[in-house]
């Protein structure tokens, strides 16, 4: 019992001085210049890399840097207004699935310890590679089959 | 995204805005960090209650093989699986009951980063019209290759 309060003591502090300071730094950059710049930037760089869309590209920032849960609703709110083809998000569905909330999910474990380096460049790096390899498989399948259902999968 | 949502209003005062945005910051932060406590202290306790009962040692022993092959010990395949169906607070909790190097630590959150959450991310996902089963599998698969991957590579380095 002794162990379970203490440890759940020092989880408890470590998480805390890692979520609040995170809030309140995304707080105060989120509408700024840079951060917009930002948005540009990243949408060149993953529909160069991963062939998305310029539209696909907002939702996928989002979701890498906020969480699933997020990008996920943008994600179908774009599937809809923007009538985001299948492919698209396919591909957003699978790099978001393995990276997303970078910032949080990433600090929770350097903070115990983890290497940065591990967790968030190796980790998108892999989830980019398989986002690239499903994609070349999905046009595989598309131009040997026809754009059927198995597009997708 | 919606734009221009502070830069088209009347721009209040830089030390009110300031003020305003580390208020809200805060708010957040301490609504996350409450919303991420509910979830992990009981997999901590929880954890620890099977730690005691023995339940981790006979965990362990089934999932050995597969976390050698990550540098792990079987005994880590506890976070894995509660991360796998609860969610990546809970993995902490049950992590932090184990003594790892920073290394297995390292291996270890590459394999749960990966893939966490999968019931709830996957309703997400099937949501947005994927398949929600599909990419837990995937998400699993993909996350012990990255982490045996890591630990090969964090053995050359």
């Amino acid at each position: 019992m002794r162990e379970f309060l203490s440890g759940s003591f020092s989880l408890l502090f470590r998480v805390f001085v890692i979520v609040v300071p995170i809030m309140v730094f995304l707080e105060l950059f989120e509408g700024t210049r840079p951060f917009r710049a930002i948005v540009r930037g990243w949408s060149r760089l993953i529909g160069r890399w991963l062939g998305m869309d310029a539209e696909t590209a907002a939702p996928t920032l989002v979701g890498f840097l906020f969480g699933l849960a997020y990008g996920g609703a943008v994600i179908v709110r774009d599937t809809r207004r923007h009538k985001l083809g299948r492919r698209q998000v396919f591909l957003m569905s699978v790099f978001l699935s393995m990276v997303h909330a970078i910032v949080e999910d990433s600090l929770i474990f350097i903070s115990l310890g983890a290497g940065a380096f591990w967790v968030v460049v190796y980790r998108t790096g892999w989830a980019a590679l398989v986002t690239v390899i499903l994609g070349a498989v999905g046009t595989a399948a598309v131009r040997r089959w026809g754009p059927g259902g198995t597009a997708g999968h | 995204m919606p734009k221009d949502i502070d830069s088209s209003a009347a721009p209040p005062g830089l030390r009110a805005r300031l003020r305003r945005d580390i208020v809200l910051g805060l708010k957040a932060g301490v609504g996350t960090f409450w919303q991420l406590s509910r979830f992990m202290i009981p997999a901590y306790g929880i954890a620890l209650v099977l730690e005691e009962l023995g339940v981790i040692d006979v965990l362990a022993r089934a999932a050995a093989p597969v976390m050698s092959v990550l540098g792990l010990p079987g005994e880590a395949a506890v976070p894995l699986v509660v991360g796998y169906v609860l969610n990546i607070y809970a993995a902490v909790g049950a992590m932090e009951a184990l003594s790892l190097s920073s290394t297995q630590i390292t291996v270890l959150a590459v394999a749960m980063l990966i893939g966490h959450n999968l019931i709830v991310e996957g309703a997400v996902l099937y949501r947005a019209g994927m398949n929600g089963l599909a990419f837990g599998v995937l998400r699993a698969l993909v996350g012990l290759a990255a982490a045996a991957v890591a630990n090969l590579l964090m053995g050359v380095f």
